[in-house]
């Protein structure tokens, strides 16, 4: 009935020639796209490859200086500059206060006049380094008491000399001081906020803002971005008010972040009278941007949970929250958080949305608050690589590297939380 | 064991329409407690969808409708004091392809009872588990390895887990969409089993496409054709001595 018999009109065909010249042509052809196409893909992937090693490889040979600091043999003797404190008051908080009082900047800038007064005396150290010789009176107080040599960080300029790029002045006074010099890991980088010299600049603050402004945006935009994909997904009706937000949502995810930067300035700024400069403003303006990017991934995840498992908890009676809650949510968890490392990570690099709501002022403190002034990594960055002074070349580099690092901290983190959720079914 | 004359569910003129396509034509049918119910007739003729309002499945599928009057145990179904989701929990469901939770055994069959508190401690939770799976026949093949994953199960010891997972909620009715079609004649034939001892505590009703499975696991059949119920009866009858000449014809084979 279905299948009818061939009718006998039917032309005889002549068996298929599958050694015939065409063929073998055709196969020969097969062959070579196929090669043509593995050549090409590979050669991408060198490309991109060879890229990320230039930039890891110039950014670690410019950076790594930026870590280290020059230090000088600084001959001191602090009982006959009569820098005198009780040691009693020495470890209380008032320490630092009582030793600046004590006259200490003006005993450490007079040493270095006595020691080396051909190259230029107290200009050979960092306007830092006389906290140096107090941290060390801390930890030790015999120093008050007795003469001593301590190694204290020098100058930019002569800094950058030993460093190989400095004037022929700076390069005189290294020739002749040179046994004097050492290198170290500078410390203070990682404790310090920004300042005018780059002996004395940290990224500390820096630092501290972006994991300020970071939790901020992660605390709004991940909780918002998936409640409002399950919404989208699994309650709203499908009507033209949805398809509305939609297309909304997905718009917003293209918008330039300058203008989540203005929208920021109108609404919390001037609006809102928020503070300037706050690693909280900060926050809210990135989430605005990350949390459309959080959506659209959350909710191509929750697309892609089978419907068989929604029925199955369905058919057991569980309520539309549980299946929401126990079934689809886990499920979607892994294709969530790799949409939220990407919302993250761009907006743990955008600087143009921070510059306008204030983060780009010089903050030499880091912040406590999330109220208090801050700054961000990335504008960190364009800060200093804006500075005319040659040691904030290296700093530059070393800040970039700190922010790579957090970059791949954060990731980490969160590849490491997504491998945890990821299931099979 | 509720006697001949009181039905567990019955429907009543019930319509069922996807927009404006009507999907089912005025059904009326009496499920009976004691009794495998099949549903069977050609792909397309509505009878899985005549199942799924059983337990108000298509209340989720956008542009469903469904009219008429279906009652458990005299209660309404449809009516507004009745809760969808104890609803469901009273009428369970196996699906047509297994589809375990990706979730360890244990979890898999403790969902239903923990999320409706049946269970009033862990030990007694353990032991719905157990009694669950020794019922579904289940038992003997995972009690070493409640832990490992639903999913790592063959097709057949899926489909069985689901059933386990209907079971565990205590539900007076099952409906079983096509549960063997995903499954080899070994593992259907062990299902086929499973029904047959099921019969009785629960009121079975289950769609298939295969004839000689419905002529093999049930009382009464009825075939459905279109969207219509075409005939009801006792499946000895239907299958011997068919009353529509669309039954007859359906049954020997000459369409399908």
């Amino acid at each position: 009935m279905n299948s009818a018999p061939p009718s006998p009109a039917a032309p005889v065909r002549t068996p298929t020639d599958w050694q015939s010249p065409a063929m073998q042509r055709r196969i020969r052809h097969r062959y070579a796209a196929e090669r043509r196409f593995r050549w090409l893909g590979l050669g991408a992937v060198s490309l991109s490859a060879a890229f990320l090693v230039f930039l890891l490889a110039t950014m670690i040979g410019q950076g790594a200086n930026g870590f280290l600091e020059t230090r000088i043999a600084l001959p001191i003797d602090l009982r006959a500059a009569k820098v005198d404190v009780p040691p009693a008051r020495l470890a209380g908080p008032g320490g630092d206060l009582a030793l600046a009082g004590a006259g200490l900047e003006g005993a450490v800038d007079a040493a270095a006049n006595a020691a080396f007064p051909q190259q230029g005396g107290a200009a050979v150290l960092s306007d830092g380094a006389w906290l140096r010789v107090r941290d060390a009176v801390k930890r030790d107080p015999s120093l008050l008491s007795r003469p001593a040599t301590i190694d204290v960080p020098v100058a930019t300029d002569i800094d950058v000399a030993l460093k190989g790029d400095g004037t022929p002045e700076s390069e005189a006074i290294v020739s002749a001081l040179r046994p004097r010099l050492s290198k170290g890991l500078n410390l203070s980088f990682f404790s310090g906020a920004d300042a005018t010299d780059p002996t004395r600049a940290g990224i500390w603050g820096a630092l501290k803002g972006s994991l300020f402004t970071m939790l901020v945006t992660l605390a709004l935009a991940f909780p918002v971005g998936v409640l409002s994909a399950l919404y989208l997904e699994e309650y709203a009706p499908r009507n033209r008010w949805t398809d509305l937000i939609e297309v909304s949502i997905n718009n917003l995810a293209a918008v330039p972040s300058i203008i989540f930067g203005l929208l920021g300035l109108a609404v919390f700024l001037n609006t809102f009278h928020m503070p300037r400069s706050a690693a909280l403003v900060g926050g809210l303006t990135l989430a605005l941007m990350t949390m459309p990017v959080i959506v659209i991934a959350g909710r191509n995840a929750i697309k892609g949970v089978p419907p068989s498992i929604r029925d199955a908890a369905r058919g057991l009676g569980a309520s539309p929250i549980q299946v929401v809650f126990h079934h689809v949510l886990p499920l979607a968890l892994p294709g969530i958080l790799t949409g939220t490392i990407i919302g993250m990570a761009r907006a743990l690099g955008e600087t143009a949305p921070l510059l306008m709501i204030g983060m780009r002022a010089f903050i030499a403190a880091p912040p406590d608050k999330l109220t208090d002034p801050a700054t961000a990594l990335p504008v960190q960055i364009f800060l200093w690589s804006d500075e005319v002074a040659k040691g904030f070349v290296e700093k530059t580099s070393a800040a970039i590297i700190v922010l790579l690092a957090f970059l791949l901290a954060m990731n980490g983190i969160a590849i490491y939380l997504r491998n945890r959720f990821e299931t099979r079914w | 064991m509720t006697s001949n004359s009181a039905p567990k569910m019955t429907a009543s003129r019930v319509n069922v329409f996807y927009g404006d396509k009507q999907a089912i034509r005025d059904v009326s049918i009496d499920v009976r407690q004691e009794d495998v119910t099949a549903f069977i007739g050609p792909s397309g003729c509505g009878k899985s969808t005549f199942l799924r309002t059983l337990n108000r499945m298509n209340d989720t599928i956008a542009g469903a409708r469904v009219e008429g009057d279906i009652r458990l145990d005299g209660e309404d179904i449809y009516a507004r004091a009745m809760d969808v989701v104890q609803l469901r929990a009273r009428v369970g469901m196996v699906f047509q392809k297994p589809n375990p939770f990706p979730k360890s055994i244990f979890e898999n069959v403790a969902y239903g009872p923990r999320i409706h508190g049946l269970a009033r401690s862990k030990a007694d939770l353990a032991q719905i588990v157990e009694r669950s799976l020794v019922r579904a026949g289940l038992w003997g093949e995972v009690k070493d390895r409640l832990h490992d994953s639903g999913t790592a199960l063959s097709g057949g010891q899926q489909q069985r887990l689901c059933i386990a997972r209907a079971i565990a909620v205590d539900p007076e009715v099952i409906l079983m969409d096509e549960p063997c079609s995903a499954l080899d004649p070994i593992a259907t034939a062990r299902i086929e089993e499973l029904i047959h001892e099921l019969r009785g505590r629960y009121a079975i009703v289950i769609v298939t496409h295969n004839m000689q499975q419905a002529a093999r696991v049930s009382q009464r059949t009825a075939f459905f054709h279109l969207g219509q119920l075409v005939e009801y009866g006792d499946t000895s009858d239907i299958f011997t001595n068919p009353r529509e000449e669309r039954t007859k014809d359906y049954i020997t084979g000459r369409y399908g």
